[in-house]
C-alpha cells in the first residue's frame, strides 16, 4: 500500500467492461513529507476522493477484482481510504 | 494501471497456443513529466523502458492507453496465460493538476 495524492482523473469510453462506472483517478505516490515518489498510478475510486486529497492505494488485485465484482478484471490499484492525518 | 503512448505494434508468427491471433502494442509509459501534456503525444520517448502490452480494445499508434502490469494482467484469461501487461482502457481525456508545492 502506498500513500498518494490525487492529482487528476482519466476519462476512457473504451475500456475493460469491469471498469464501467468506476472513477479512474491519477494517484501520485508521495513521501511522508508530501514530495512525489515514483510514477503516477491510475486507481479505481469508490470513496469519492477529491483533487489533491491524500489517499492510501493498494495494489492487491484480488481485493480490487472483488470490489468491481468481476473475477476476470485486470484491475490492480484501488483507493482503500482517504487520509485524515499522518504523523 | 499506468498510462502510456502506443508507439508501435508487434505481430507474432509463432506463439503459445493460448495467444494465437492476439494483438500486441508497444507502449511507452508516461512518467510524471508526461502527465502535464494531456493526451497529446509527448515529444520524444519516455525515459522509462517501453513494453509490450496485450490488446483486445483496438489501440492504435499515437493513442494514449491505460495498461495494467503484473499478475493482474492475466486475470481476464480463463487458463494461465503468460501475459504481464494488458491494455485495459483507451484514454479519451486526462484531467491533471499537480499540487503546487
Amino acid at each position: 500500500m502506498l500513500l498518494a495524492r490525487v492529482e487528476g482523473n482519466v476519462v476512457a469510453t473504451r475500456k475493460h467492461p469491469s471498469l464501467e462506472g468506476w472513477r479512474l483517478v491519477i494517484c501520485q505516490p508521495i513521501s511522508a513529507t508530501g514530495s512525489a515518489e515514483g510514477v503516477p498510478q491510475v486507481a479505481i475510486d469508490a470513496h469519492g476522493a477529491g483533487m489533491h486529497q491524500r489517499v492510501v492505494i493498494s495494489s492487491d488485485g484480488l481485493a480490487a477484482r472483488k470490489a468491481v465484482g468481476n473475477d476476470k478484471s485486470p484491475v490492480r490499484w484501488m483507493i482503500v481510504g482517504i487520509v485524515d492525518e499522518s504523523t | 494501471m499506468r498510462l502510456g503512448t502506443v508507439i508501435g505494434r508487434v505481430t507474432l508468427s509463432q506463439t503459445v497456443p493460448s495467444l494465437l491471433g492476439a494483438r500486441w502494442l508497444i507502449v511507452s509509459p508516461f512518467t510524471r513529466e508526461h502527465f502535464q501534456q494531456g493526451t497529446e503525444t509527448p515529444p520524444g520517448m519516455s525515459k522509462d523502458p517501453s513494453l509490450i502490452a496485450y490488446d483486445d480494445l483496438g489501440g492504435a499508434i499515437g493513442q494514449t492507453i491505460g495498461f495494467v502490469e503484473g499478475r493482474e494482467a492475466a486475470a481476464p484469461f480463463a487458463e494461465p496465460t503468460p501475459i504481464d501487461a494488458i491494455n485495459a482502457a483507451l484514454v479519451d481525456e486526462i484531467f491533471y493538476r499537480p499540487a503546487s508545492q
